[in-house]
């Protein structure tokens, strides 16, 4: 306890500087900023006349990018918390809730002091966004045509905030019920920065490398999902089984908390995932309707091949499905439609459920299905876009496999591979690094306690 | 690990196998067609008249169909499962959450092109719009000028997959799964659909002049009558009206309200399909008459009981919302008091009565959809004003007796429809699978009988 406060306040120094690196940093920086993000309100009148293509700021854009922002917000708290809490046996549901929720509280902190500007900021060397915007200098309220041309560029900087909370929230399925409350936040801060804003930078950035290779992730399929998976799986692997695991009832306390968490992802995921076409109109509109086809159909086909494989569908199993396929469409969303997301959710739901039936096989204890769901759903979802995407949806992608062009699907094959690997080994050695530090695990005695009370001196129920 | 626990043991195995194979051929044919149709859709799209898509429109509507997804799951959902005893909650939301995937995928198919498709005689759309061909991202010229066609499809598919829905409220704690399943794909295509067609797709009741903003004829009478045809069809539960049903986790049943008040600005507002003066006093109307019902039944059940119950408050708002929801587009706040109020003591009394009739319908669908739904299409008859909407028409208070007459017309064809049609297909599910689980399937609970799952432990 009182190791962990002393971290804690290590820690704090470090934030300031960097508060004050960043602001510093920043107004240096401020006229070598790309000319829309700081052209001043005074210049304006001037403007139009020397630069046509100014961008402008739309109020439907920006609703909808608002909105979605806080759809997205929606899926972790209180989304994710309740569809992870409710799986846990009781003694863990605050210790769970309180993961997610202070996830949101530590990136949102992070992502407008450095995370923002590594992963979306001038790009160096194709690998890493520039300190130019640490602080959020030099992202202001006008528009950045790079990311989005008609919506402010902090509308864009807080709704890419949102998947860099939620991506290591996902994660936290994998570990539950035995995490050392400290040790996680020191993880959560070093996966956020080394793990997620870089491979951020790679896939979705201009500049970054696998960009530039012309892989196609939409909304987030390899940035968020299969980092997630793939991190997922590493700590499962590292941080080794729960007590009893295997021999103890393990049965989740509350299903309905998680179905309740899980029709808030995919109320939320309306926004991930149309969100992402950061404006109000026909490519919102189409990812929106696969994104509810894709999450239907996959619930549907979980729940079909549960009944045929174990004699009864199961409602545990309807949200999983239903999961998985939002996981699946979303890097797909913008280049596909209704028909593809039909097949893209039937996979989703089929391949899912296979993976979460081998985990016991293979010995892993991913506790809440991580790997099963976001790695695996995300891969398939990756490759399915390989496949299915089509330039008649959206222009500004590519054709698949099934649309005349092979060789995307070998552009996403490889991104999948670079990715998994990255992010598998990375987490690894920074969950070593943090074990080796203060140690991940909670003790045995406070284990058999639970999280709530060994870690937050809390009950959920009394 | 979560999902390997105490689901070993397995009854009625054989049969839903069969039956969940016939399921996943059925998908399995849909993704066969899916790969021709991914071409068509996008060849039709350039085809298509330009209209201007409008960004905040689109935002305002992309944002709706959200909303009222959220009425089902998690809204209706959890509304519906807090009221049941602890051993049937799994089992009751399952249904939600199974009606919104099939419709969903039923919808795209066919649904939609059936019920807004090309107008065949008034009864029905044809089937040019089947797979989405032909919905694009092109606005349509009547389904909302200034959005992408797909955006209104899919608000549309939302009303589509509650309707059913809220139905599951009349069948609860007793209805067998595969049941559920069948008969839920075979109404909303054979009952919904048409109805669908008939007020908004150009169909007979609309050209007629009937109005219906949205839903209480599609959504509401035709749920609300299901429901009482299900009731009776299905029987009473066992040990009703003898044995303890109080609702287990009546803090659900409030979440679910809020959500469904939340979403039904989506429902409501959001038929006005677009971010207008018209989206704003609908806003307005359905907020109005959701505090009033729910302050009305309060006092009444206060008075006629002794007591203000929160169960009764909750109950009060939803009934209120159900019958502003056709009259929602087209009257001022203080005739949504007044339509609120009055939604408030009748389905109370509704709700009341029911004990007397005898049949069990558990949740109440019937009491407060189909009384709300009824009165709130007939008071549109009443209160509606062209001041408000001069899309629409001026009511019997507005000195135009007519539309009245015509709106008691769609109350008795919607009415008619939905019962006649609701009995024959619960008669041909009843003979294919039987619609009750066994009396110790009952005892048991749908969790564990159904879903071989335990909602807490």
């Amino acid at each position: 306890m009182k190791r962990s406060i002393r971290i804690m306040t290590t820690m704090l120094p470090v934030l300031a500087c960097a508060i004050l690196v960043g602001t510093e940093g920043g107004y240096a920086q401020e006229a070598g900023v790309s000319a829309p993000v700081m052209s001043a309100p005074l210049s304006q009148e001037a403007v139009p006349a020397v630069a046509p293509a100014q961008p402008k700021i739309d109020t439907g854009d920006t609703t909808w990018l608002l909105v979605s922002t806080a759809m997205v917000l929606a899926m972790t708290a209180p989304g994710l918390a309740l569809f992870y809490a409710g799986m846990v046996r009781s003694k863990n549901a605050l210790g769970t809730i309180m993961q997610s929720f202070i996830i949101l509280c530590l990136i949102s902190l992070q992502w407008v002091l450095w995370g923002y500007s590594l992963a979306f900021g001038p790009d160096k060397g194709h690998l890493i966004g520039g300190l130019e915007w640490l602080g959020l200098s030099g992202v202001g309220l006008e528009p950045n045509a790079d990311y989005a041309a008609t919506v402010p560029h902090q509308a864009f900087m807080i709704f890419q905030m949102m998947f860099a909370v939620i991506a290591p929230a996902l994660m936290t399925g994998a570990f539950a019920e035995r995490m050392k409350f400290s040790s996680f936040l020191v993880f959560t801060l070093l996966w956020a920065t080394f793990i997620y804003d870089p491979l951020a930078h790679w896939v979705w950035a201009v500049g970054g490398w696998i960009r530039n290779l012309g892989a196609l992730d939409f909304a987030g399929g390899t940035v968020v999902h299969i980092s997630s998976g793939a991190a997922a799986l590493a700590c499962a692997i590292v941080m080794k089984k729960r007590l009893g695991y295997g021999k103890e009832h393990m049965a989740p306390h509350n299903l309905p908390m998680t179905v309740l968490g899980a029709s808030l992802l995919w109320f939320g995921w309306f926004g991930f995932n149309a969100g992402s076409a950061v404006a109000s109109g026909a490519l919102a509109t189409s990812a929106f309707v696969v994104t509810n086809t894709a999450a239907a159909t996959a619930a549907l086909a979980w729940m079909m091949v549960e009944w045929i494989y174990r004699g009864t569908p199961t409602v545990l199993g309807a949200a999983s499905g239903a999961v998985a396929g939002l996981v699946a469409i979303t890097p797909a969303s913008g280049f596909v439609g209704p028909m593809a997301s039909i097949a893209i959710g039937l996979g989703a739901g089929i391949l899912c459920y296979g993976a979460v039936l081998w985990k016991a096989r293979l010995g892993y204890d991913d506790a809440l299905d991580v790997v099963g769901i976001h790695g695996v759903g995300g891969i398939w979802g990756a490759l399915a876009t390989g496949l299915f995407a089509s330039k008649a949806i959206n222009a500004a992608g590519a054709d698949g496999l099934f649309y005349g062009n092979p060789g995307l699907l070998g552009t996403q094959a490889l991104a999948v591979l670079i990715s998994v690997v990255f992010v598998f080994i990375g987490t690894g050695v920074l969950l070593k690094l943090v074990d080796g530090v203060m140690g991940l695990r909670v003790s045995e005695e406070q284990e058999r306690m639970g999280l709530d009370l060994s870690q937050h001196e809390e009950r959920a129920y009394s | 690990m979560v999902r390997d626990q105490e689901q070993e043991c397995c009854r009625a195995r054989r049969r839903s196998r069969t039956l969940a194979g016939m399921g996943l051929t059925v998908v399995v044919l849909m993704v066969g067609i899916s790969t021709i149709f991914t071409g068509t859709v996008a060849a039709q799209e350039a085809a298509a008249p330009v209209l201007k898509i409008d960004t905040g429109d689109t935002a305002w509507v992309l944002m709706s169909t959200a909303l009222v997804l959220a009425m089902i799951l998690p809204g209706l959902a959890l509304f519906y499962g807090g009221l049941v005893r602890s051993k049937n909650i799994l089992g009751t939301i399952m249904q939600s959450i199974v009606v919104l995937c099939l419709v969903s995928l039923l919808w795209i198919i066919a649904g939609y092109s059936l019920a807004f498709g090309p107008d065949k005689g008034g009864l029905i759309g044809g089937l040019e719009w089947v797979g989405l061909s032909g919905v694009g991202s092109d606005p349509h010229p009547v389904y909302g000028p200034t959005i992408p066609h797909q955006v209104f499809m899919l608000f549309q598919l939302m009303f589509a997959a509650i309707t059913p829905a809220l139905i599951t409220g009349a069948v609860a704690e007793r209805m067998k799964f595969t049941a559920l399943l069948i008969f839920a794909g075979l109404w909303s295509l054979l009952i919904y659909v048409p109805v669908a067609h008939w007020v908004w797709g150009g169909g007979w009741l609309g050209k007629m002049g009937a109005l219906d903003f949205a839903g209480g004829a599609v959504v509401h009478i035709s749920s609300g009558v299901s429901a009482l045809v299900c009731a009776i069809v299905l029987g009473k539960r066992k040990g009703y009206g003898s044995d303890y049903m109080a609702p287990h986790n009546l803090p659900f049943t409030l979440l679910g309200t809020g959500l469904l008040w939340f979403g039904w600005f989506g429902f409501n507002a959001g038929s006005a399909l677009g971010a207008n003066g018209l989206a704003a006093s609908t806003f307005l109307a359905t907020h109005a008459a959701a505090a009033t019902g729910a302050v009305v039944w309060m006092a009444v059940e206060w008075k006629h009981r002794g007591k203000p119950t929160v169960l009764g408050i909750a109950s009060g708002a939803v009934a209120g919302l159900a019958t502003v929801t056709p009259a929602s587009g087209f009257i001022g706040p203080f005739s949504a008091i007044i339509i609120g109020g009055f939604a408030g003591i009748l389905c109370y009394f509704a709700v009341v009565w029911k004990g007397r009739m005898g049949y069990d319908d558990s949740l109440d669908v019937v009491g407060i959809h189909g009384v709300g739904g009824v009165f709130g299409i007939l008071a549109t008859g009443l209160f509606a004003s062209k001041a408000i909407n001069a899309a629409g028409a001026d009511g019997l208070f507005f000195g135009n007796a007519g539309l009245l007459g015509i709106q008691a017309v769609m109350v008795v064809a919607v009415a008619l429809f939905s019962l006649i049609g609701t009995w024959l297909i619960l008669k041909v599910v009843q003979l294919a699978v039987g619609l009750r689980v066994s009396p110790e399937d009952e005892s048991t609970g749908l969790d564990l009988s159904q879903h071989n799952e335990r909602a807490y432990s």
